[in-house]
């Protein structure tokens, strides 16, 4: 091959290199290669070492959740026409991902209550922070709003994004745990471009978003509603039907492992209006020179490798295998099984706040499947959290952790399908002796 | 139907047999899922009771079987790496070892929660940990984030930094980015979603930056200079330390788009060349399988004029153990939910140490012999913009084939009725008819002749005024030229929701 290309030594295809900048094979300070038994020895070792889902019981949320994971899922996301396929951009001979794209989108369209839905975002937090810059580009205004009830990761990634944009980013803040509807209302005003509320909240809570679609109307700010387990939308009404413009989240709950983190799935959806401004790939139903149905990646006049610096983001590589996990996972499960998966977590709250040890108190109000427990003091959390954790009990987030002005004695708890009745007994009992 | 062969090969446009597949929402649904699910069931509150959802999302639910059957039939429609040869410039589609994906899989890694306590997730921690200290000894940036998501995320993420630096300096008056025009899209795209001004550098006649253009633009107001070495021509930038120099003695910082790092990889460090940012794309250079699209990750690695601003939450180590910091004054904050695309990075750290240090050279070395050995055969029948060794990728155009009315959307359409993926076409923007080609390291010289006598085949056929083929093309995949104008003028994103019975 050298003789074809003229040179003979390799050394000369990197002449253009400056001499001083190259490096002797084997100098780098790293450890020697490793066989293909070894790596997986050590990855092994690594995995073994950590507690998971199979030696222990899960009651975290705050964004991830524990949810059952059909093996149909992973079969199809390993399937190699799927997994090492690339961006859909010679569509002729990339039909199977860009069908697999248009009924995800539909699916979480519906799910959601919405028109439309794009080909994913990295995860909630970012499309929280895009949800906000789109709605500054519709209105033409610049004060965004959030509730304090938005979970702290997605608001400190959406301040981020919108520090050096100008215009200002308020936050509402909260007392207690659920939405103070009413103070966030008082906040949106005609200069407002959304206010960002998220249902059901970071702590759980469902409320009635009425009123704020109301305040919406007469201020014609857009109501931007964050979640964070798209299973709910099976069971309580969708943000679409609460009247929401743009709704964004996380479709972890569909399929998708918790992975500590990632990778994970941001939804994206709007109202047809707003079509133009969203983020995004999204793919659309077209025709070949055949007439025969088809589909393409399509709008991208609204993306980076056209628009440049006038784009609606800079987003090029989006979650796109994660969409293909949430599709196989949502069409495996249809209405009734994500319905059965909503009401099973909902259920396993319902038996565990309602059979909790005086000492012990839950939050107020309507929850789906995630709820904060108080303790009496940091003590009897931390007591509690610690003879949990010994019988591989993750009882909950120290909700400090994550809620920076939280006083330390509550913890935020999940449930999920995967909560059977004697992990909820178990963990009553042991709240029981946490006196 | 068997198309011509050469080389000795036959491939056709079928495979068992391709089948026509409805959309989920054409086929009969099941009124009960197949699943057998989990879980107890119970009373739900009253409170909830208000809340209910009366009408269902309509959500097609299949049996096992026929889901199965749906999304297998769909992958055959698609071509992947484990299918054939992939010569997309810039998207470096190298072979995704198997292995990786067992490993990801391990339950200890995968199902794990972000917010379970650190003591619980060591083993996890220290693997990344050390693929952070990799990343650095590759790069020559020992201080690194694993955070962002993506390659553009990276870059908005480096861009931040940058803009932090600068404040902490007192010189927040600096927004502006100079950028060549020869860059990817999401270049300018970052910038102004740091809200900085973008700058164009116009490129030397050879493909290369323009010291002089560089030095008219190089002002008291100007953050950065963002650039990709190699470019995205596949030419290394050989002035890189001048470039460096310059921008630096101007009081900018030089961002570096890690996109080419395929070409120097074990063998040169951005780091060493000046580069004082630089993102990752874990799903170029470190073999993390594209999925359609993503994920991707793209970690970024600065040196000690960044380093206060890295974004939180980041890995530490303190004595034995392995902590994560949530946040610290300098930083900038987190840019995603989470610590990052955990599965991904894995994937990445399992691709480094299965190379270890003796053999991580010979990526860029076959990546670059491969890419020349293309040009070397192909120089001939296409036109060559410019002129010398390239590194990891070629550029061609269709300069020789518009004498006989063909361009490079025929000759890509073409490429895929004699078996191969369209290598990237129509970039970089600044080269009229671009054709550029990354065979990456992980081809074998007898696919790589496969693709240039198919090459060859076609400038033939252009010559002989045999176009026809080309014009019609593809003809051999489910579907052919599909009509990109009438789904952009009328878009139709979802699937009707007529009834529940469709």
């Amino acid at each position: 091959m050298l003789d074809t290309i003229g040179v003979s030594d390799m050394r000369e295809l990197f002449a253009d290199i400056p001499a001083s900048f190259h490096h002797e094979p084997g100098s780098l300070n790293l450890p020697d290669a490793l066989s293909e038994a070894a790596i997986v020895r050590k990855f092994t070792q690594a995995s073994d070492s950590n507690r998971h889902a199979g030696n222990s019981s899960y009651f975290l949320g705050g964004g991830t959740y524990h949810h059952f994971i059909p093996a149909v899922v992973d079969y199809i996301i390993s399937r190699g026409e799927f997994l090492t396929a690339y961006t859909p951009y010679q569509p002729e001979i990339a039909q199977g991902t860009l069908q697999v794209l248009f009924e995800f989108q539909t699916m979480v369209a519906r799910l959601l209550g919405m028109d439309i839905s794009n080909a994913s975002m990295y995860d909630a937090a970012t499309s929280v922070a895009e949800a906000a810059l789109m709605a500054r580009r519709a209105k033409r205004r610049e004060r965004v709003v959030m509730a304090g009830s938005v979970n702290p990761r997605y608001r400190a990634v959406t301040h981020n994004y919108l520090s050096h944009l100008g215009g200002e980013t308020i936050v509402v803040e909260n007392n207690g745990f659920s939405t103070d509807v009413e103070k966030v209302c008082a906040a949106v005003d005609e200069a407002t471009a959304c206010i960002i509320i998220q249902y059901p909240d970071f702590y759980g809570s469902v409320y009635d978003l009425a009123e704020i679609r109301r305040k919406c109307d007469a201020t014609g700010a857009l109501m931007v509603v964050a979640f964070s387990d798209a299973t709910a939308f099976a069971l309580i009404k969708s943000p679409g039907e609460c009247g929401a413009d743009i709704v964004v989240g996380s479709g972890q709950a569909l399929g998708i492992p918790m992975g500590f983190g990632g990778p994970h799935l941001g939804l994206f959806t709007c109202t047809q209006k707003l079509l133009r401004q969203m983020p995004g790939r999204v793919c659309g139903m077209t025709a070949d020179v055949n007439g025969r149905r088809g589909f393409v990646l399509t709008l991208s006049t609204r993306e980076q490798h056209i628009r440049r610096e006038k784009a609606t983001s800079n987003i090029c590589s989006n979650q796109g295998l994660m969409c293909t996990a949430a599709a196989t996972h949502m069409s495996l499960m249809g209405d009734a099984g994500l319905k059965t998966v909503a009401e099973h977590s909902a259920a396993a709250l319902q038996m565990l706040v309602s059979n909790l040890p005086a000492h012990v108190k839950a939050a107020d109000g309507a929850r789906y499947n995630e709820t904060v427990l108080s303790f009496k003091d940091r003590n009897h959390r931390d007591d509690f959290l610690a003879r949990a954790g010994a019988e591989q009990i993750f009882a909950g987030i120290p909700l400090e952790k994550l809620d920076g002005k939280a006083e330390p004695r509550h913890l935020l708890v999940a449930t999920t399908e995967m909560t059977e009745a004697e992990d909820v007994s178990r963990y009553l009992e042991l709240l029981e002796t946490a006196q | 139907m068997t198309v011509s062969s050469y080389s000795g090969g036959h491939y056709s446009g079928t495979s068992g047999l391709m089948h026509e597949e409805p959309l989920l929402f054409e086929h009969v649904h099941e009124e009960a899922t197949s699943i057998s699910l989990p879980g107890l069931t119970g009373p739900l509150s009253d409170e909830l009771h208000a809340f209910v959802r009366t009408e269902s999302a309509n959500i097609p639910g299949l049996s096992e079987p026929e889901t199965v059957r749906h999304f297998v039939r769909l992958s055959q429609w698609n071509h992947g790496i484990e299918t054939g040869f992939y010569p997309l410039g810039s998207c470096t589609m190298k072979y995704n070892p198997r292995v990786n994906e067992q490993l990801v899989r391990l339950p200890g890694l995968a199902h794990i929660h972000p917010d379970q306590p650190e003591e619980s997730v060591q083993g996890l921690l220290a693997l990344l940990f050390e693929l952070q200290n990799w990343l650095g000894e590759i790069t020559g940036l020992p201080y690194v984030t694993l955070q962002p998501a993506a390659g553009a995320h990276g870059e908005w993420a480096g861009l931040m930094m940058i803009r932090a630096a600068l404040e902490s300096r007192g010189e927040a008056h600096r927004n502006k980015v100079l950028i060549p025009d020869s860059a990817h899209g999401t270049n300018p795209a970052s910038a102004a979603l740091c809200g900085m001004q973008t700058v164009e550098l116009k490129s030397l006649a050879n493909g290369r930056i323009d010291l002089e253009e560089l030095k008219a633009h190089l002002d008291g107001d100007v953050a950065a200079l963002m650039l990709t070495n190699p470019n995205t021509t596949g030419m290394f930038e050989s002035d890189i330390a001048k470039i460096c120099e310059l921008v630096h003695q101007a009081g900018g910082f030089v961002y570096g788009d890690g996109a080419n790092l395929n070409a120097l990889v074990g063998i040169a460090r951005p780091g060493d060349m000046g580069i004082d940012c630089l993102h990752i794309n874990v799903h170029k250079t470190f073999s993390t399988p594209h999925g359609g699209g993503g994920p991707g990750g793209g970690p970024v690695v600065v040196n000690e004029s960044l380093a206060p601003y890295l974004p939180t939450p980041r890995i530490i180590r303190q004595g034995d153990l392995y902590r994560i910091i949530q946040s610290d004054e300098s930083s900038i904050g987190p840019v995603l939910g989470s610590i990052g695309q955990v599965g991904v990075l894995l994937r990445a750290a399992a691709y480094i140490a299965a190379f270890g240090k003796d053999h991580l050279h010979r990526i860029a070395e076959d990546a670059v012999l491969n890419a020349n050995y293309i040009l070397a055969r192909l120089k001939e029948a296409y036109h060559v913009p410019f002129e010398g060794i390239c590194k990891h990728e070629c550029l061609l155009t269709d300069g020789i084939q518009n004498k006989h009315g063909i361009k490079t959307l025929d000759i890509a359409k073409r490429l895929i009725d004699l078996g191969f993926h369209p290598m990237t076409v129509y970039f970089p923007l600044v080269v009229h008819g671009a054709m550029l080609i990354e065979p990456t390291e992980s081809e074998s010289r007898e696919t790589i002749d496969a693709f240039c006598d198919a090459m060859l085949e076609i400038a033939i056929a252009c010559e002989e005024g045999d176009t026809e083929a080309l014009y019609v093309a593809p003809l051999l995949p489910i579907r052919s030229r599909l009509d990109e104008t009438a789904a952009a003028r009328n878009p139709v994103l979802v699937w009707p929701s007529e009834s529940k019975d469709e």
